[in-house]
């Protein structure tokens, strides 16, 4: 199967889940947006007074910390059981890249929705919008980062029973370990072990861009694109190491 | 000169686990690997499995159950990977096993066909042009906008071999799929296959259906305890394997 083959592939089964996901729900779409919304307002509740007068536009910091992360989250823990719960496999070879593929398009799509909020939020706050035009570009550095991610864990979760919880566990460390309700101030430390905490590149990267149109920290978009090439090239090797044997395994 | 081949399986050798634990607990994979607990039992599911298939041919795959068929039409599919030997293929494989080509029960059937084309490698353009051949074949014209959970296993099964005959096979790989549905339809599977065949597609059709197999091949491959015990014309085949059980 050709190249794009498999992105058509991919494209057709994000498609497909989509669909199944919104089936006969009305209120489909805002479930997408209930967790990150009531997490938005929750954060923006306890820590506005704290925080809001020293971060500017600490609403859209938020919201834009939180959505990020949302995105993130879920794709990276739909992907730990994309291929264990694809008897499919079994019967038909076919580019096993493209279901991790489609499960980044599906929260990709999904994710759309929540950008089209924070649209509402740069406007209702008087944020220039021009800058989502940037967001278009570290989106896509930040999708290739997840398929990297998300292939690395799909092919890992084959010979690990319990890796959904280990990621949920980890995910809720990376929540407070990254500055998404909060900056680093004089926290040197806490600066230090982000830098290797890839999402603390892209969700800097994008609120660099977006909301203060500051484009001065290049090492911040050096960071994004190495973590996006690294794991990109460590999840390609793994999961081409590991999927002749997929089928096997189910 | 000698004959193209569609299919050459050269002393190919496939093991499988037997007791494993496929998926583990982190904690219990760290255990078993210092303990060195984690089973070494083997069983050999093909043995030295060596033959070719031509263009134009419709060989038929035999044997018990457990005696390696899927396994092998899986190896030939690149579904499995072999732990030895080597197999060679000249053109588009299409496989359908145990009628699972991911039907979604919760999607319609136009959408299913999308879905189903695109697995087995058919660009959007194309599955367009063939779509109403899909469905003029399926003979399930007034249900395309149905849901497939409300099919019956034989719609599922005419949706089925729809789909796999109309994605340009050049080796079609059947796994006990002519087994179900009607005689009428059958008959219709039948032509279509002679039809993909006098055209250069090879058949491999796997099956316990003894009249099935006498019916469309010329070659039968019988398989016992994974090694190849018979590769002849399938008359002669089918008596010895009729005689021995």
């Amino acid at each position: 199967m050709g190249f794009w083959n498999a992105v058509n592939l991919s494209f057709t089964l994000a498609k497909a889940d989509f669909k199944l996901k919104n089936e006969g729900s009305y209120l489909g779409i805002l479930w997408y947006l209930v967790n990150p919304i009531l997490t938005f307002v929750l954060l923006s509740l306890i820590f506005y007074d704290r925080l809001g007068n020293y971060i500017p536009h600490y609403l859209a910091y938020v919201f834009f910390g939180v959505i990020m992360f949302n995105l993130l989250q879920k794709t990276l823990l739909e992907s730990c059981k994309v291929i264990f719960a694809n008897p499919v496999i079994k019967s038909i070879h076919f580019s096993r890249g493209s279901l991790v593929g489609a499960i980044v398009l599906k929260n990709m799509f999904s994710h759309f929705f929540e950008v089209a909020l924070l649209l509402v939020l740069l406007v209702v706050f008087n944020i220039p919008i021009y800058g989502l035009i940037f967001y278009v570009f570290i989106l896509a550095l930040f999708s290739i980062f997840l398929f990297g991610s998300a292939l690395i864990l799909s092919s890992t979760n084959m010979y690990l029973l319990d890796l959904e919880n280990i990621w949920l566990f980890l995910s809720s460390l990376l929540f407070f370990a990254t500055p998404i309700f909060y900056t680093f101030g004089g926290q040197v430390k806490l600066f230090y072990l982000n830098l290797f905490n890839p999402l603390y590149f892209f969700i800097s990267l994008a609120r660099d861009y977006v909301l203060y149109s500051d484009f001065s920290r290049v090492w911040i978009l050096f960071g994004a694109i190495f973590y996006t090439l690294l794991f990109l090239l460590v999840g390609l090797l793994f999961f081409n190491k590991l999927k002749g044997k997929f089928a096997e395994l189910i | 000169m000698a004959k193209e081949f569609r299919i050459k399986v050269e002393n190919v050798s496939k093991k499988f686990k037997i007791g494993y634990k496929k998926r583990q607990g982190a904690l219990q994979r760290v255990l078993s690997f210092f303990s060195g607990k984690d089973s070494k039992k083997e069983i050999l599911v093909l043995d030295g499995v060596s033959f070719e298939i031509f263009p134009k041919e419709i060989i038929g795959i035999i044997g018990n159950n457990g005696s390696g068929k899927s396994t092998l039409l899986r190896t030939l599919a690149g579904i499995y990977s072999v732990d030895s030997g080597s197999i060679s293929v000249n053109g588009k494989v299409v496989s359908l096993i145990n009628l699972n080509v991911g039907l979604k029960e919760r999607l319609t059937m136009v959408e299913n066909i999308f879905l189903c084309c695109s697995l087995f490698g058919l660009p959007k353009s194309e599955i367009k042009k063939k779509f109403k051949s899909i469905v003029e074949f399926s003979e399930l014209k007034d249900f395309v906008n149905t849901k497939v959970y409300q099919f019956s296993e034989g719609m599922k099964q005419r949706l089925v071999f729809s789909i796999g005959i109309h994605c340009n096979p050049d080796i079609f790989l059947l796994d006990e799929v002519l087994e179900v549905g009607d005689r009428a339809f059958k008959e219709k599977c039948s032509v279509a296959i002679n039809k993909i065949v006098s055209s250069g597609t090879s058949v491999i059709l796997v099956s316990h259906n003894l009249s099935l197999i006498k019916k469309h091949c010329k070659r039968v491959l019988w398989l016992e305890k994974g090694k190849i015990r018979m590769f002849e014309d399938a008359e002669s085949v089918l008596k010895k394997y009729t005689n021995s059980e």
